[in-house]
């Protein structure tokens, strides 16, 4: 299945569960950002941060510790 | 041509020193001002309100301090005492609702005797880098005004690019005071998060990401305006034997090529200026980095949503801003969670290398300011939209936290050309004082350089 018919099928259905209304020109912006987004996120799943170690609560002003 | 009018054209420290020294009245200073917004403003829409009474009694009020009787620009994005603000948008769709209120950005401003003369434009919902959608319509480019500004702090840049004031208060979540700086040919700082005044914000409490910062034609304005904003002195120092690293990625290579021979040309000064050298780092995943920055900056925008409250937005917010709000609910909450462990991946990553080098450069967009109404860029790689192109370069130091900087280094087709620079958590100062070694090396030629509707008669505009 392409990306734009997973975006078809998702979209109408994801607004649904939710209970999200959308006119056709908010469904066009959203099947544009799925086909833009989908396919890194997917990706992002299978990528390995497994070295990195855990930093729950990160202190964004400094550097993580060692 | 008055005094006043003349000071408006000189730099931030330069209208502070004189007014200190009883050389010019601020009050004559503040009209001026307003005088010149009132005249190039309608071209460029960079300030969306005036408000002359409230800016004649902060005047009125101003303490003694580094910025005593200085106008200055606060974009759309923190309340004032007298106005909430709109996040460039007809609905922000806040946690809270906004209220006026005493930010902390203003209290800084206040405080170092600043008078806030104007609000800057900005993205829609800060959700842009080319600010070419807004509540208030897209501000535009100085140095053309049919290109976009940037963004998301775009009235901001735009009003210190057409020296309508010297400085200007931006907010950065993913790039949003470099892309600006960048396209307009400004200095801007993102410093090191949580080091700059923040309280007010909406998104204050939760934000990982946003940062408030300076957007001023050269390093020691950014520097002045920087250290107010931090509450504590960005102490300028001479950089002497850094270590520079350099990628080779597509944040570096699949860029223009004006844009990538500016970048080196202005290493190269840097280098030679202060003794330093280039070093070629790896830091694999970039692009992943920036969709882990772009998934981390949505989810903390969404704590104001619900299905319920998505479907009654307010019919002025734009298409694309409807749209993609609703989007991000559909986004899976388990790619927030590996975005957070490509964040502690990547701070681990970033700290590593500052153990080997000083500074990371790269340019910070690829191309220069795309067209307002089609934000799109030529890549080698091939036609992209302006955000996908920009946010390669831009997120990596919201989504670590350390600090970085654009400055203007060259024109292509008429266009201002910014390079980033990077450092490690903390030395925000060090990118300032390679930029102010950068504006010795080429003679301030980039930082002085002003756009046609800035100029005086017989000045070039490309110096």
């Amino acid at each position: 299945m392409g990306d734009s018919n997973r975006g078809d099928d998702f979209i109408p259905a994801g607004l649904a569960a939710l209970g999200i209304e959308a006119d056709e020109i908010e469904l066009a912006v959203m099947t544009a950002a799925q086909a833009m987004f989908w396919p890194p996120i997917l990706e992002l799943f299978d990528f390995d941060a497994s070295a990195a170690r855990p930093e729950p609560r990160p202190d964004l002003s400094r550097a993580p510790a060692r | 041509m008055s005094g006043a009018e003349t000071a408006l054209d000189r730099p931030l420290r330069d209208q502070a020193a004189v007014i200190a020294a009883g050389e010019l009245d601020a009050g004559e200073l503040l009209e001026a001002t307003l005088d010149r917004i009132a005249e190039r403003n309608p071209t460029l829409n960079a300030v969306v309100e005036t408000f002359p009474q409230r800016s004649r009694e902060m005047l009125a009020s101003a303490p003694a301090g580094p910025l005593h009787g200085v106008p200055v620009v606060i974009k759309d994005e923190w309340p004032l005492p007298w106005r909430a603000q709109r996040f460039g948008a007809a609905e922000m769709l806040a946690a809270t609702p906004p209220q006026p209120g005493e930010s902390g950005p203003y209290r800084a401003l206040r405080d170092a005797g600043a008078v806030i003369v104007g609000v800057g434009n900005m993205h829609e919902l800060g959700s842009g880098s080319t600010g070419n959608v807004s509540y208030y319509g897209p501000a535009r480019n100085p140095w053309d005004p049919e290109r976009c500004p940037g963004g998301s702090s775009s009235g901001p840049a735009a009003a210190v690019a057409a020296r309508m004031v010297a400085g200007a208060v931006g907010a950065d979540g993913v790039g949003s005071i470099r892309y600006p700086a960048a396209y307009c040919g400004l200095t801007g700082l993102k410093p090191t998060f949580g080091r700059a005044a923040m309280a007010g914000h909406h998104m204050a409490e939760y934000s990982t990401m946003i940062v408030s910062g300076p957007l001023c034609v050269d390093a020691a304005d950014a520097r002045l305006l920087g250290s107010v904003l931090c509450d504590e002195e960005l102490t300028r120092g001479e950089p002497r034997g850094l270590r520079i690293g350099v990628v080779r990625d597509l944040v570096s290579e699949d860029v223009e090529a004006p844009v990538r021979a500016s970048c080196a040309k202005a290493l190269g000064l840097i280098c030679a200026a202060t003794d330093s050298e280039l070093v070629e780092i790896e830091l694999p995943d970039l692009e992943t980095s920036a969709l882990a920055a772009v998934l981390i900056a949505n989810s903390e925008g969404m704590a104001g949503l619900s299905p319920a409250r998505l479907n009654r937005l307010d019919p002025e917010l734009s298409p694309l801003g409807r749209g993609l709000l609703k989007f991000r609910m559909l986004l899976p909450a388990a790619a927030s969670v590996k975005a957070a462990q490509v964040r502690a991946l990547f701070r681990q990553r970033v700290a590593a290398l500052f153990d080997e080098v000083d500074l990371i450069a790269w340019p910070t967009v690829p191309a220069v300011a795309p067209p307002l109404q089609a934000p799109l860029v030529e890549l080698p790689s091939g036609t992209t939209t302006a955000d996908q192109a920009n946010v390669r370069g831009g997120a990596l130091a919201n989504l670590t936290g350390i600090p970085a900087i654009s400055l203007p280094v060259g024109h292509s087709e008429g266009l201002p050309v910014g390079l980033q620079l990077q450092a490690a958590w903390g030395a925000d100062a060090l990118l300032l004082d390679v930029a102010e070694a950068l504006e010795g090396a080429n003679g301030r030629r980039k930082v002085d350089a002003r756009p046609p509707l800035a100029l005086d008669s017989g000045q070039p505009a490309e110096a």
